[in-house]
C-alpha cells in the first residue's frame, strides 16, 4: 500500500489482521476482520467509526491487550503480534504507549500522581536515582501544563482535563515512538477538548511522535489527522488523506458518516439530510471485496461492480470541486 | 486604605504579587499608606499556571480513615471499650490463680452456687470456683484461638484469592477445589480432626493445646476468604487503570499490591469484622460439642456448655458467660464495621 508514499518510512504496518472473541462454545465474534494499512512515521493516522465498529479493539490489538486471531502487526519491520520474546514485549511497551478514553477510570485512585506517572519508570528502571526520577516526573508534568506540586495529590482531586493530561504525561515519560490515543477527548468537557488536542499536537512536534488516533467525531479528526481510515462493522471501508476523504468520499458509509456531522450554521443544519447507510441492502451474492486504490493514496473497500459506481461518484465530486 | 490592605492580607493571606503591581517587598512600611488606587486595583498579569493550582487541602488516605473513624463519639466509645475488655481478658487471667484442674473449694458447701455479690462478682459455680476467674480465663483462650485463626485465614485467603482472581488458568481448578471443600460436612471434618490431632501438639506447652482447634478452624475456612477476594479482584481486574498498568509493563504482583488490594481495604475490613465474631462462636460451638480445647483449658464455649445444666436453678452461671461472649462479639463487630466504613474513601470529606 506504500506505493505512493515510497519516500516515507512505515512505522506500523497492520497486515490482514483479524481479531475475534469467544462467545461461548465454538462461536466466535469477529470484531475486526482483514484490517490492512500502514502508518508512516510522524503522521497522525485516525481510525473513525461508530460505536462497536471495532476501532478500540484494533487499537488494543496493536498494543497487545487483545490477541490477533489472524494476520500480523509489524512495528519498525518487526512482528509484534502473536508470540514474541520477552525482550521484544518489553520493547513494544517502551515504544508503544496508549492514552485512554476515560480519564476518570484510567488512573489508579489509590496512588499519588507521582506513582501514576513513575509507574513505567519503575517497571523499566529508567532512572539513575530517586532524584532523577522525581526530576523526570516534574518535567513530564510541566510538559503537559501541570505543576510539580501536583505530584503528591490523588487523581480524584483533579478535573477531567487535568487527569487526561496526567494520562498523557504517564505515556510520554516512557519516551515512546508511537502512541495510540483511544478516543482521548470523547469523555472530556467540550471546553477543554481543544486544550488536550493542542497539547497532543505540541507534544507530537516536540517529540517526533506518531499517533494512531481513534475517534468517532469527524470534526475532531479533520482537525488533528493526516490520514483517516473509516471502519464499519470491523471492516475498514475507506482510507484517504484527511482532506481527500472530506472532499471525495466515495464509500456510501463514509458519505453517511460525513452527512451526520453537525454544522454550526442554522440554515445548513435545517436543510441537512442525514444519509442512512444500511449494510443489509448489500447484495449477499456480490463478488468479494478488497481494498482498491481509487485515487493516489485513496483506498476503498470494493469489488468490480462497486468500483464503477464509486468512480462515477468520484468524477462527479471532482468536477464539483473543480468549479 | 491602609486598613483595607491590612485586612485583605491578614484575612485571606494573599501574596503581594497577586495584585499585579504592588510595592516591592523591601520598601519601608511607612510607604504603604501612600499607594494610590491605580496601583492597588491594577490589572493582574495573566498566568495560565494559576488555573491549575488545586486549592483543596492535601489528601492522605490513612489520615482520612483515622479522621472519619474518630468523628463519631459512639464509635470511639465502643473502640475504647473493646480495647479495655480485650486487654482485661489478657491481663486478668495472668494474675488470678485459677486453674481448671484445681478446685480448692470443691468440698466447701458454703462456696458453691453463690449469687453474684461484692465478694464474688460473678458468683461461684458448682465446684466452688469463682465464675469471674473462669469466664475471663475462657474469654482469653477463646480470643487467642479466634484471633489467630482469623489472621491465618485472612493472610492465606488474601494471598491465594488475589492470585486466583488474576489467573484464569488457576481459576479452572481452584473453583473445583472450592466446590469440593464447600460440600464437606464441617462437623464431620471437625470430629475427625479433633480425634486425629488430639495430644499431637501437647509438647508445645499451653499454646500447643490450641493448635488442633486452630487447625480445625482454618483448614477449610481460608478457601471461603480466598473465594471472596477472588470475586472482588475479578470485579476490578479489567478496569481501565489496570489495562493502563499492563500497557506500562507492570508485573501482576505489583498490580495486585498497588492497584487491587488498596481498593479492597474496606471490604477486607468488613470481612474481618465478621470473621472474628464468627470464629469466636465457632470456638464456642466446637467446645460445646466437646471438640474444642481439652479438659485442662477453660474456654467460653466449654464454660457455657458446662453451665447449661444450671440454666434454671442458677441462671447467673449460664447467662454471665453468654453475655460476656455477646458483648465481646458485638463490640468487635461494631468496631470492625466502623473501621471498614472509615476505610471507604466515599465516606471521606
Amino acid at each position: 500500500m506504500s506505493t505512493t508514499n515510497n519516500e516515507r518510512e512505515v512505522i506500523l504496518s497492520v497486515r490482514h489482521v483479524d481479531v475475534a472473541f469467544d462467545v461461548g462454545g465454538k462461536k466466535k465474534f469477529k470484531a475486526v476482520s482483514d484490517a490492512n494499512f500502514d502508518i508512516y512515521r510522524g503522521e497522525t493516522f485516525a481510525l473513525v467509526g461508530e460505536s462497536g465498529s471495532g476501532k478500540t479493539t484494533l487499537g488494543r490489538a496493536v498494543i497487545r491487550i487483545n490477541p490477533c486471531t489472524a494476520g500480523e502487526i509489524l512495528f519498525n519491520g518487526e512482528r509484534i503480534s502473536g508470540k514474541i520474546s520477552k525482550q521484544q514485549d518489553r520493547n513494544v511497551i517502551r515504544n508503544i504507549q496508549m492514552i485512554f478514553q476515560d480519564p476518570a477510570a484510567s488512573l489508579n485512585e489509590r496512588a499519588t500522581i507521582e506513582y501514576c506517572i513513575s509507574e513505567g519508570l519503575y517497571n523499566f528502571h529508567l532512572y539513575k536515582d530517586n532524584e532523577d526520577r522525581i526530576a523526570k516526573v516534574d518535567k513530564a508534568l510541566e510538559d503537559v501544563g501541570l505543576l510539580p506540586e501536583h505530584k503528591s495529590r490523588y487523581p480524584h482531586e483533579f478535573s477531567g482535563g487535568q487527569r487526561q493530561r496526567v494520562g498523557i504525561a504517564r505515556a510520554m515519560i516512557m519516551e515512546p515512538q508511537f502512541i495510540i490515543a483511544d478516543e482521548p477527548i470523547s469523555a472530556l468537557d467540550v471546553s477543554i477538548r481543544a486544550q488536550v488536542l493542542n497539547l497532543m499536537n505540541k507534544l507530537k512536534k516536540e517529540k517526533n511522535l506518531t499517533y494512531l488516533f481513534i475517534a468517532h467525531d469527524l470534526s475532531v479528526v479533520r482537525f488533528i489527522a493526516d490520514r483517516i481510515a473509516v471502519i464499519h462493522l470491523g471492516k475498514i471501508v475507506e482510507i484517504a488523506e484527511s482532506e481527500d476523504l472530506f472532499k471525495y468520499p466515495v464509500h456510501p458509509y463514509t458519505i453517511s458518516l460525513l452527512s451526520a456531522v453537525p454544522m454550526p450554521d442554522p440554515i445548513i443544519e435545517k436543510n441537512r439530510d442525514s444519509i442512512v447507510y444500511n449494510k443489509e441492502e448489500d447484495d449477499p451474492n456480490a463478488a468479494p471485496r478488497e481494498m482498491r486504490e481509487i485515487r493516489p493514496g485513496h483506498f476503498v473497500y470494493a469489488n468490480d461492480e462497486d468500483m464503477v459506481a464509486f468512480e462515477k461518484r468520484l468524477e462527479k465530486l471532482e468536477s464539483y470541486h473543480a468549479e | 486604605m491602609n486598613y483595607f490592605k491590612k485586612h485583605m492580607f491578614d484575612k485571606y493571606s494573599l501574596k503581594k504579587d497577586d495584585f499585579g503591581k504592588l510595592p516591592q517587598e523591601n520598601e519601608p512600611e511607612t510607604n504603604e499608606a501612600e499607594i494610590n488606587e491605580d496601583e492597588l486595583f491594577g490589572f493582574a498579569e495573566f498566568d495560565e499556571k494559576k488555573s491549575e493550582v488545586i486549592a483543596a487541602p492535601r489528601y492522605s488516605y490513612w489520615k482520612s480513615v483515622w479522621k472519619t473513624f474518630i468523628s463519631s463519639k459512639f464509635t470511639v466509645a465502643v473502640a475504647i471499650f473493646v480495647v479495655l475488655v480485650v486487654s482485661f481478658s489478657f491481663i486478668y487471667p495472668a494474675f488470678s490463680d485459677y486453674d481448671p484442674m484445681v478446685a480448692p473449694h470443691i468440698n466447701d458447701v458454703d462456696w458453691k452456687y453463690l449469687a453474684p455479690s461484692w465478694q464474688h462478682i460473678f458468683g461461684t459455680d458448682n465446684i466452688g470456683n469463682e465464675v469471674f476467674d473462669v469466664v475471663w480465663e475462657g474469654a482469653r483462650n477463646s480470643l487467642i484461638v479466634s484471633l489467630t485463626a482469623t489472621a491465618i485465614n485472612m493472610i492465606v485467603g488474601i494471598v491465594i484469592g488475589a492470585i486466583w482472581g488474576f489467573s484464569k488458568k488457576m481459576d479452572k481448578w481452584m473453583i473445583e477445589i472450592y466446590n469440593i471443600i464447600s460440600n464437606i460436612p464441617f462437623l464431620l471434618l471437625a470430629m475427625i480432626l479433633a480425634y486425629v490431632l488430639r495430644n499431637k501438639f501437647s509438647h508445645l506447652g499451653e499454646f500447643g493445646a490450641f493448635i488442633p482447634l486452630i487447625i480445625t478452624m482454618t483448614i477449610t475456612d481460608w478457601i471461603f476468604v480466598a473465594y471472596f477476594i477472588r470475586t472482588q479482584v475479578m470485579i476490578i481486574r479489567d478496569r481501565e487503570y489496570n489495562l493502563a498498568s499492563k500497557c506500562l509493563g507492570t508485573s501482576t504482583w505489583t498490580m495486585i499490591t498497588k492497584n487491587i488490594l488498596p481498593y479492597l481495604v474496606s471490604v477486607i475490613m468488613t470481612y474481618i469484622s465478621r470473621q472474628v465474631p464468627a470464629l469466636i462462636s465457632y470456638e464456642v460451638f466446637l467446645s460445646y460439642m466437646g471438640l474444642g480445647l481439652g479438659q485442662q483449658y477453660a474456654s467460653l464455649g466449654r464454660t457455657i456448655s458446662q453451665y447449661t445444666t444450671y440454666m434454671n436453678g442458677y441462671p447467673h452461671l449460664f447467662w454471665i458467660p453468654v453475655s460476656i461472649l455477646a458483648i465481646i462479639s458485638i463490640s468487635l463487630y461494631i468496631v470492625g464495621q466502623k473501621l471498614a466504613d472509615a476505610a471507604d474513601p466515599r465516606t471521606h470529606r
